[in-house]
Formats: structure tokens, sequence, C-alpha cells
């Protein structure tokens, strides 16, 4: 075996008393959050993930008032407290609401504050990007909501079957849920890139991956899931949207579409969802269980295959919500195996928690009262998970009250019990007081028992016949007191969550400060003096183990007294340490932008292009578009990657890094590439709309449609291939620092893109495909435009690494733009080159 | 002589065996339904389906033995056991060894959940 | 105060008692798959039962050893029992216990699926916003017998369902007799169902489908076979001339008020297609897709006030007409036994 280098240890003497004073008064100057209404620009980690918590929770207060509307209205038979379009809309709104604007957010939130904290970074990579994240959930989110007061909304269930909400329902609802969620499912992603990058690469210094938190592999998983599970929706919602506004039959039959491809790409992101919210509330329960075990967990690798094996095989098992569909039976049966695979899993963690409690000594507390309850919720609906999984059941139990009763038990006991239970754990974290026992008591009784009194009888409301999304049903039919026990025990549930919330706004002024790392945890985010400063930790530790709070002696007193890394902040800048992937090596120090009103004007301009198409302004919208594309260009200008003053950082230690970096060491390449992964699934959806539309059809590409031709499709991939071929040209010239070949290749690489461009939209425009005839022509348009839609892209991506260096923002050295453009070209020519592939050569083979 | 460098170690590996059980289960599932779509009636025999499945499942099941079996070596390098939490390169390489042998494990019982199919199904019913 | 009580003792407690209750409560299983009359409802019944106290026994059981490991002394749990635990109570067990549910469950599946014999009694139903069209298939391939928002079973023989949507998706589900199957635009659908007793049940959409999927329903009535016989012979017979004077009256502001634009009356020059055939409404047991009473005050109530009783339909509503002129029409209607 080699000797491995040991690790630095932190400064054998305190730093003497003035030196770590004024290191103190320089960090806190840069971390200083903006006062006055310039509060609203500031983009640091803790701020902008309280008002994303903040905000993802008042939604799941009101979707909470939209569920207790819809108890009140089924209390008793023939109700005639909301109509039925109301209560349409109510139901709709109330799924749309928890899922996006609750679950997902608040998965993202939790993520955004404690993710750094726990990694002992500053700040995740891209700071700005969460503030633009946060900037689009709350506009769109607050759009969507405010709809059903002037009772506009969606009324199309939250999972929109076609053609029921694409010819069916005309006003604007359907357009509001379809690009409204569209847009948040992008700020969805954007958080889940930083996320990603966070975890892989803003460790702390020898936190190899065999030591990192729980919670971080949960989170790593979850974003994972997100970058392949969304996509599929957007698709769906574009081509939804498309046939909305111009009449391309994606899912009307008379036009060759079908409906159930809209099924299957809404499900295809819908059962992963679930597990995206599963997971990273599971991952609390990872934090807390150890934590009032006082001891480390028992099977750590067993909980990281849980989760890596869930994450994989929530995505074979979206078929088992279409059970009822008339697919052939061995589909349903190979979905129906998957759905009880992914049980096993999900099991293991469960036991992981009862084994570690087993192997230490419980500490009573509130947050494991809520622990327990949501495991004694979630694995009965875990149960009645496998009962539905298996479709013979599921023939009887779909679309009834039973299915209801299911997945509030999962979503319920596997997130919103851990979510309150990690928010009476955390609190502390969050302004150093802590939350009333006493309430978390109160609260905790209420929430379960009337949980327990809402949910259980839905079982048998269900499976007595009573289908679910009924706004009224008729009296005797064996249901009547069943939905009255229900309708009472959600007003007792809602007396909990008032408590809940009374209990996080109750003014706590005169409350002692909590004590420091006051369960006495282990992990690294309980650093923080109280109340915690902005600058998240003193100095950048190194790590030993999975609990250094436990196990690495002196740890708190060198991490405060500054002797571990990047104890300052000489230079006026927010910094943190990038770490390789796997066994954190620190590779950068990354100065990250400080506060900005950027990212809200870019997400107002962005959002406006959504929010304006939903009312069919199209040229306001377009306008809206283009300003945010500008202001997207300003940000990445003036904030992303300048030119440090010098080469080299002493972070302290002995330890040197560069303050630059480009290339696979580069957090900016890492987003990158995650982003396009995103993008590139969304691009893989619509070529499976595209054979999808070849299984059921017996002719398609139908024998008398011209089709797109090869010879401009053949060109295009030609020029597409050229231009990727000459950026990637142009990225070698710039390293080798010959100007004048690099503009020469890149202008070129800008021409043949264009050119590309708009060869791949001259096949279906010069065959004359029309594609509001039918389902061929349409899709045939679709991918040609998507390509294209690649190409512009590209081009002005190129044309800002031309403008980049000619003001010497990018140089031979310093070239992070081009490398990153480089690589979206990957994309690009591997779309082109599907795309030619599918609507030019598919037609020849077949 | 083992490598445990951090250069030679590659977080793909991870995910293998899952990766393995996804195009097994994609093909399953794509070649029952372009079947049953495309060339059998609607209760039409299975034919050659099953045996393809048959097929694809002995492949998957070879590709995670080795996979998993490789990693099983990792996870007892130097005759260590779990719960592999030092910070060294031995007990990451260690780690992701183990975590690579139980994602193999569950990958197996994920495909072999879906081959049992076969044994039900004969048409397109 | 202990912890743990509320997994181990109140649940249970809480789940067992209201299981009790809700056997208990009502006995009108019209509409309930845990009252089965139908073959496959009987075998997915069994199932649920099975499954429930396996998944009782299960949840007991992780309640138990959470208990136990919360009650336990520290010396009581080595690291290496911690393990078992993961190992069989995470990994082992759940793998077998699944392993045999999917077999069990997979096995299931093919006779629920299977088609009906050769010669089998088909039906073509239509799901339609929000009503029900029905048309019984002629064995000799004349055209078939239609009539709307009700369904007659024999006893004890297989019937296939040929399922259709012309509008939006919408689920075809008689929970006493079995799973529910989709109607979808542009796809048809099958759905096999064997009556295993006579009786009267309740039929209802089971995806949503609009502003009035709550209001999609129908009755079923399973037969004996010669009576169903009867029955359908009877169906198929052209509607009767009205007798008394005030049904004759009704029938000609039938045509007089455009009616026969949209509803058939066989026998008569009514051969509209868009709403239900009207040729023997007066003998079904209930109006409007099973939510009213079949007497003349619900038809009134139906034609004078359509979209209150059913938001969202299509029909437009007649509240215009004089109440003598409703109620002569509603005694025609009345008279199509």
């Amino acid at each position: 075996m080699k000797p491995t280098p040991r690790d630095p240890d932190p400064l054998e003497h305190e730093p003497p008393l003035e030196v770590r004073r004024a290191q103190e008064e320089r960090l806190r100057a840069v971390w200083a959050a903006p006062r006055g209404w310039r509060y609203w620009s500031e983009v640091n980690n803790t701020a902008v993930g309280i008002w994303y918590t903040a905000t993802a929770f008042l939604f799941f207060l009101f979707g909470g008032v939209l569920a207790l509307l819809m108890r009140i209205q089924l209390a008793v038979p023939d109700n005639q407290f909301l109509s039925a379009e109301m209560y349409n809309q109510v139901f709709t709104v109330h799924g749309s609401v928890m899922m996006f604007l609750f679950a997902i957010p608040i998965f993202e939130s939790i993520a955004v504050i404690f993710l750094p904290q726990m990694l002992g970074a500053r700040d995740l990579p891209f700071p700005r990007l969460s503030a633009f994240g946060y900037w689009c959930f709350l506009l769109g989110g607050v759009f969507l909501s405010g709809s059903i007061l002037f009772d506009a909304a969606p009324r199309g269930g939250w999972f929109m079957y076609p053609p029921l909400t694409s010819s069916y329902q005309p006003g604007i609802g359907a357009d509001m849920w379809l690009l409204g969620f569209s847009f948040i499912e992008i700020a969805a992603i954007a958080a889940a890139v930083e996320l990603i990058v966070g975890t892989l690469k803003c460790r702390p210094p020898g936190m190899r991956i065999n030591l990192i938190p729980l919670y971080c592999w949960y989170v790593l998983v979850a974003a994972a899931m997100v970058l392949f599970a969304f996509p599929p929706l957007i698709a769906g919602s574009m081509l939804l949207e498309v046939e909305r506004a111009f009449h391309w039959p994606f899912f009307d039959p008379r036009g060759g579409g079908d409906p159930l491809l809209w099924q299957h790409l809404f499900w295809l992101f819908g059962h992963p969802e679930v597990y995206i919210i599963f997971l990273p509330s599971v991952a609390l329960i990872a934090m807390i269980v150890p934590t009032f075990a006082q001891r480390p967990i028992v099977g750590y690798s067993w909980i990281v295959l849980a989760a890596v094996g869930t994450g994989f095989l929530s995505f074979g098992l979206w078929v088992h919500h279409m059970f009822t569909t008339g697919l052939p039976g061995i589909s349903l049966a190979l979905f129906s195996a998957a759905s009880e695979a992914v049980a096993i899993p999900t099991g293991v963690q469960i036991f992981c928690f009862i084994a570690t409690i087993a192997a230490g000594r419980m500490v009573r507390s509130v947050p494991m009262l809520f622990t327990f309850g949501g495991l004694a919720t979630f694995v009965l609906g875990g149960l009645t998970g496998v009962m539905v999984a298996l479709a013979s059941f599921d023939f009887q139990a779909h679309d009834t009250f039973f299915v209801v009763a299911h997945l509030h038990y999962v979503l319920i006991g596997g997130a919103v019990f851990p979510i309150i239970g990690g928010c009476y754990y955390f609190f502390p974290l969050l302004n150093g007081k802590k939350l009333s026992d006493t309430l978390g008591r109160w609260a905790f009784w209420f929430l379960f028992v009337g949980f327990n009194v809402t949910f259980l009888p839905m079982h048998f409301t269900g499976l007595r016949g009573m289908p679910r999304r009924v706004f009224t049903y008729p009296e005797g039919l064996g249901f009547d007191t069943l939905n009255l026990v229900s309708s009472i025990g959600a007003f007792v549930l809602g007396i909990g969550v008032a408590i809940v919330a009374w209990d996080i706004i109750r003014p706590k002024k005169k409350q002692p400060l909590s004590a420091r790392n006051p369960w006495n945890a282990g992990t690294l985010e309980w650093l923080p003096a109280m109340p915690p400063e902005n600058w998240g930790v003193r100095s950048i530790p190194e790590i030993d183990s999975r609990y250094p709070l436990w196990d690495q002696p002196n740890f708190v007193r060198d991490v405060d007294q500054g002797r571990f890394y990047l104890p300052d902040a000489e230079e006026g800048w927010r910094e943190t340490i990038v770490t390789t992937a796997i066994d954190a090596k620190p590779v950068q120090c990354l100065r990250l932008p400080g506060p900005s009103f950027i990212p809200f004007w870019a997400a107002i301009t962005l959002g406006g292009f959504f929010i304006l198409g939903t009312f069919h302004w199209w040229v306001p919208a377009l306008i809206s578009g283009v300003v945010g594309i500008g202001v997207i260009w300003y940000w990445l200008w003036v904030g992303t990657a300048p030119i440090p003053e010098k080469v080299n950082k002493d972070v302290g230690l002995g330890v040197t890094l560069p303050l630059y970096q480009s290339g696979v060491p580069s957090v900016g390449w890492w987003a990158m590439l995650i982003t396009m992964l995103a993008v590139f699934t969304a691009f893989v959806s619509l070529v499976f709309a595209y054979f999808f539309y070849w299984t059921i059809h017996e002719d398609f590409p139908p024998a008398n449609s011209p089709g797109p031709g090869v010879l401009w499709p053949g060109l295009a991939a030609g020029l597409l291939l050229g231009a990727w071929a000459a950026t990637l040209l142009a990225r070698r010239y710039n390293r080798a620092d010959n100007a004048p070949a690099f503009y020469i290749t890149m202008v070129a690489g800008c021409g043949l893109a264009l050119a590309g461009g708009a060869a791949i939209l001259a096949g279906p425009w010069l065959t004359g495909l029309e594609p509001s005839t039918h389902v061929y022509p349409a899709i045939v348009w679709l991918l040609a435009i998507w390509t294209a839609l690649h190409a512009g892209t590209g081009v002005i991506m190129q044309l800002y690494c031309l403008a980049r260096r000619a003001r010497g923002r990018m140089t031979a050295q310093h070239d992070i733009d081009i490398h990153n453009v480089a690589l979206f070209w990957h994309f690009v020519a591997a779309t082109a080159v599907i795309t030619v592939g599918v609507i030019a050569g598919f037609p020849l083979v077949k | 002589m083992t490598d445990v460098h951090e250069s030679r170690e590659s977080l793909w590996r991870l995910i293998v065996s899952p990766t393995i059980w996804a195009v097994h289960f994609l093909l399953c599932y794509i070649t029952a339904a372009i079947w049953c779509a495309k060339y059998a009636s609607r209760f039409g025999t299975l034919g050659p389906v099953r045996w393809l499945i048959a097929g694809y499942t002995v492949a998957a099941l070879i590709g995670i033995a080795l996979n998993g079996f490789g990693a099983l070596r990792r996870h007892r390098f130097e005759a260590k056991s779990v719960p592999h939490d030092e910070d060294t390169p031995e007990d990451r390489f260690r780690f992701l060894g183990f975590a690579t042998v139980l994602l193999a494990g569950l990958s197996a019982i994920a495909v072999i959940f879906a081959a049992v199919v076969v044994v039900f199904f004969r048409d397109c019913r | 105060m202990a912890v743990t009580p509320p997994l181990a003792v109140v649940g249970p407690r809480t789940s067992l008692g209201l299981l009790a209750f809700a056997l208990l409560a009502g006995c009108s299983g019209r509409q309930s798959s845990l009252e089965p009359a139908g073959r496959g409802a009987e075998r997915i019944a069994e199932l649920f039962w099975w499954m429930s106290g396996g998944a009782i026994l299960v949840w007991g059981l992780v309640a138990w050893l959470t208990f136990s490991a919360v009650r336990g002394r520290v010396a009581k749990h080595t690291e290496r029992q911690a393990r078992l635990y993961i190992i069989g109570g995470g990994a082992v067990f759940p793998t077998v216990v699944l392993a045999a549910l999917l077999v069990y469950g997979l096995g299931m599946m093919p006779p629920l699926l299977a088609p009906a014999p050769a010669g089998s009694l088909k039906i073509a139903v239509t799901g339609e916003q929000f009503w029900w069209r029905v048309r019984y298939i002629q064995a000799d391939g004349s055209a078939p017998v239609e009539l709307a928002n009700e369904i007659r079973l024999p006893v004890g023989e297989p019937v296939e369902f040929g399922l259709e949507s012309p509008d939006v998706i919408h689920s075809f589900w008689i929970p006493a007799l079995g799973g529910k199957m989709d109607m979808i635009p542009g796809r048809r659908t099958r759905l096999v169902l064997e009556a295993t007793r006579t009786g009267t049940f309740r039929g209802q959409c089971a995806e949503y489908c609009g502003t009035s999927h709550a209001l999609m329903a129908f009755p079923v009535v399973v037969l004996g076979k010669a009576e169903f016989a009867r029955w359908l012979e009877q169906q198929r017979a052209p509607a009767a001339e009205p007798v008394e004077s005030l049904a004759q009256q009704g029938r000609e502001l039938f045509f007089l008020n455009g009616c026969s634009a949209c509803h058939a009356i066989d026998g008569t020059a009514a051969r509209g297609a868009i709403g239900p055939n009207l040729t023997h409404v007066g003998g079904r047991l209930s109006l409007g897709a099973g939510i009213l009473p079949n007497d003349r005050e619900a038809f009134v109530r139906w034609m004078a006030q359509t979209n209150q009783v059913k938001p969202g339909v299509l029909m437009p509503h007649f509240g215009m007409l004089p109440p003598e002129e409703l109620n002569a029409l509603a005694a025609y209607l009345e008279s199509l036994r």
C-alpha cells in the first residue's frame, strides 16, 4: 500500500486575538446582507433559502385551505357549498400547489439553506442562480394560485389529461397551468443543478465521498432525478400548449395524435416526482435519528444503496398510473414488478433508522416524535402502495379514494411529518431561537390524530365505490358517514398545522437564545454560534470523520479561531473552496458573486414571456423574452468568471489554490453539463413521441405525406456539425492565443450554425408539411424547430465568446466561456444528428 | 496491487448495475409494446418476445454479476469490514465497492422480478 | 411519557376500530367493491382482504420493533445485531414477501384480462360528457339495440364490453362486478365482466371528465337469464304509442320543440343521435345518468333546470316552456316504457 500524504492539521497555535478580530470584521463586512429595500438583492444561500422556505410554507397553507374547502363540500351528500366548477378548480389547484409550489420547492429550499452548512461551505457555487430560482418560483406561484380568486384557475386536474384539457376547456386556466408550471420547473431544474454541483464540488477538504452527511447523498440523488424527471413533463407541456394554441394535434386522435402519449410523459415525470419529494424528506430523518440516538448511523452504505436504488427504480413505475388504460397485460405486469421492487430499498432505510435507534440511547424530543409519527404513517402508505402496485388490485382501487388515502399516507407521512420535525430540529440555526417543545407536542398530536381520522376511512370510502375528483355524491351509497368522519378529521389536522404556523411566527424577542449545538449533533451544520453569522463557517475545516463534531478533538474551537482554511476575506470577496468530487481535495478558491438585483430582473422578464404568453399576447411576450435574454447576457457578462488579480491564493495551512479554473475542474463546466443533460432528456422525450406515433399507427410516416425530404435535413446536419467543429477549433486557437484564427473560426462557426438552423427548417417548409393537419408533420416540425432553437442559442453563445475575447474578458488562459460553449455545442451536434436521423432517415428505413 | 488513487476511481461504476436494470427494463417493455402494437393481434401470442426477454435477462444478470463481484473484491480490500468510515482513500475505495455490491444485489432482484412476468403471460391480452 | 405509544398502541387500535366501523357503516353496498357480485370483484376483494391482513401484520411488526428499539437497554443491542435488523428486516424479509405477493398477483392477471368466450354477449358502451350510450350488439348482425344510462346483464355469463369515447377520457366502472377500464378517444378498450348474483348495482365514471364528472353514473341490473332475454326483447321493440291525451300532447311538443334533433325514439320520426336514445326511457331506473329518480316530476326538473341539475351538460334547458307543456312532455316521456 502506498503511503498517502497526511491531511494538514489545524494551526497549532491560536492566532492572536487582534488578528482574529480583524479577520472577523472583514468576513462580516463581505457577507453582510444589504440593508433597506436593497435587502431583496441578497443572494446568500441562507437569506434566499429562508425566503424560499417561507414562501413554500405559505403555499402549503394555501393548499391546505383549499383542502378544507373540499372537505366541507364532501362532508355531507349533495352539498351545495361549492359549485361543480369551483370544486374542480379547487382540487386542481390543491394538487398542483402541493406538488409544484410546496413539495418540490421545500425540498430545494431546505437544501439551499443547509447543504452548504453541512458541507462547511460558505455558500452554494452559484448564489445568483438560487436567487433567480426563487424569484421565478414566487412570480409563477403567485400568478397560478391567484387565478382561483378570479374563477380562472386551471380545472383539468393536476394531471391535466387531454383531450379534456386540450379541446374541452377553453379559457386561460389550462394555459396558465402549462406555461406557469413549465416556468417553475425550469427554476426547479436550475436549483437542482446548483445542488448537484454543490454536493460534488463544494465539500470541505477531506470530506471524502464515504464521509459526506447522508442528507447530501439524498439531495444528490433527488436533484439528479429532477434532471431526468422534469424534462418529459416540460416537453409534454410544450406539446399540449402548442396543441391548444396552434391546433397541432399531438393528443387529438382526429389528427392522428393520442391522449395516452400525454399520460406517458406526465407520469414519467409524475412518479419519480413522488420520490423526489420523499427522499429529501427522509434525508431529514437520516440526520435527526443519529443525533437523538447519540451515535453514528448504522448502515451508512445501505442508506446510500436505498437512495440511489430508489432513484433508479422510481423511473420504472410510471405505467402503474395507467393500469386501467387497456395496455397489454405484459406491460402492466412489468410495471407491477418494478413497483414491488422499489419497496425493497424503501424498507432498507427504515430498518437502518430502527437499527440506529436500537444500537444507541434514544433521547426523547419533538423532532423524534415527528420522526416516529412520520414513519408510522409512511409505512402504512408504503404497504397500501404495495397493494395498488399489483395491477389486479389496482383495477378496483385506481382513481378512487383508496388512492387518495394511499398517496396522502405516503406524502404526509413521508414528507410533511419529517419536514415539520426537521423544522423543530433545525430552527435554532435560522435565528438562534428554539421552537416550543410544548407547542410542538400539541401540534404533533393534533396532526397525527387528525391525519389518521381524515385519511384512514378514505381507504374504505374508495373501496366502497367512491371515485376521486367528484364534487358530490348521492346519499345512501355507504360512504356518507365515512366522508363526514374524514371532514371532521381534516379540521383537527388543520388545527395542528395552525399550531405549527403559530409556533414559527410567534414573537421570540424575549426568548433566550438556544445553546450552541443544542441537540449535541455531530455534523457540520451545527457549528455556528447562536445566533449564526452570515458567513456560515468561521473557517472551512479539514474533515476526518462522518461526525466531526463528535470525533475530531477541539474541532469547534479550531473552526472558531480560524485555525482552518479561508479564515479571512483579505481581498473583500465572498469565497469558498472547490474540491474534487471523490476525495475532496481542494482545487480552487472560488470567488462568489455578491448581492444583485439582476436575478430578480431576469426572473421578471423571463416570467413575462410565460405569463404574457398565457394570454396569447404573443408580441409583448416575445419582447419580454428577448429582454430576458439580454438581462441574462448582462448577468453573465458582468457577473461570471471575472479574471482574478492574481493567479493563486494562499487559503491557509500551507495550501495555495488557483482563483480561476476552466474546463472539467471548474464548477461552471459541471453546471453546463448537468443542465444540458436535462435539456437533452426533454429532446429524447420528443423523439420518444415520434416513435410512439409509429407504434400506434399502421402507417407512420403516412405514405401520402411528403416528409421533410433528405436533402435539406442532410445539409442541416452537415452545417451544424461544421459549426460544432469550428467551435472546438476556436477553443483550441484561443488556448494557443492565436487570435486571428480564433476570430475566423468562430465567425465561420456562427455562419455555419445560422445556415444549419435555416436548413433544418427549410426541410419541412419547402415540402409543405402542414402541422395542423396531422400529427406526423406536427412532430417533424417540432423536432426541426427544437434543433433550430439549439442552433440559435449556440450562435448567441458563439457571439458571446467573440465579444468576451474582444473585450479582454476571455484570454488564452481564462477561457471558461469557450469551454462551456464548446460543451453546449457537443449537445447541439448530438441533437442535430439525432433529429436528422429521425425525420429524414427513419422514413427511408421504413 | 490495487491502486486506490482518486484518479483511478469513478462514481459511474456505482451506477453500472442499476443502469443495466434500467436498460433491461426498457428493452423488455419496448419489445413487448412494439410486438403487441405492431405485430400481434389483440389476443395474439407473445411468440418471440418471451424468448427475447429471457435472453435480455441472462445478459443483464451476467453484467450485474461482473459488476457486483468486482465490487465485492473492493469491499473486502485488505480484509477490512464496514462501516468504511475512515478518512483514507482505502476506506473510500471499500465504501464505493460495498455500495456497488448492494446496488448490484438490488438490481439483480429487480431484473428477476421483471423477468418473472414471462412465466405468466403468453399472449398480448 | 413515552414517545412511541402513538405507533404501537394508538395506531392499531384506531385502525382496527375504524376497520370495524367501516364494515358496519351502512349495508347499502350497491357500489361497493367489497360486497362483490361479479367474478372479478370477488377475486379482487379476496386479494384485498389477504393483503390487508398482511399489511396490518407487517405494520405491527415494524411498530413493535421500533418500540423495542426505543425501550431496549443499550447493552441489549450490539452493532452486530443492529446490522442483522437491516439485512433481515430491511432486505431479506421484504424481498421474500414481495416476491411471493408479486407471483400471486401476476398469476391473477391473465384470468382477469381473459377474453370472453366466443358467442358471449357483447355490449358497446360509449362514455360521453356526461352520460353513457349503451348498445347491445345483436348476434345476428342486425342493428344494435341502443339505450342509455342503464345496463342490464344476465347472471352467470361473461359479457364483453367494448368501450369508446368520442370526447374526453372516461372510465367505465361497476365496482360490485369488477375492475374498471378507461374509455379513451381514438382507442377501443375492452372489459369482460361476469355477474355472479342478481340484484341492482351502480356504476360510475371513474376518470375525471369535466364539470359534472361526479354526475355520470348508471344503474346496473343483473337478471336471471330468462328474465334478461325478455327484457332485451322488450328493448328491441319500437316505442309504444301514447294513450293518455296529455302524453299525446307531449309527443307533439317533443317534435315541435326540436327534441328530435338530438334524441331518437325508435318507431317515430325522432332520429337524433347526439343525446341519449329515449325509446324506452320511461322504463329505466333513473334519469340524467343515474342522478334523478324516474318520475314525472324529475322529467320536468331535468328539462327545466338542466344546467342546475347537471352543470356543464350539453343539452340546452327548456325552462322557458310553460309548466303545462313541460308536464305534457314529461307525461309522454314517462309513457315510453
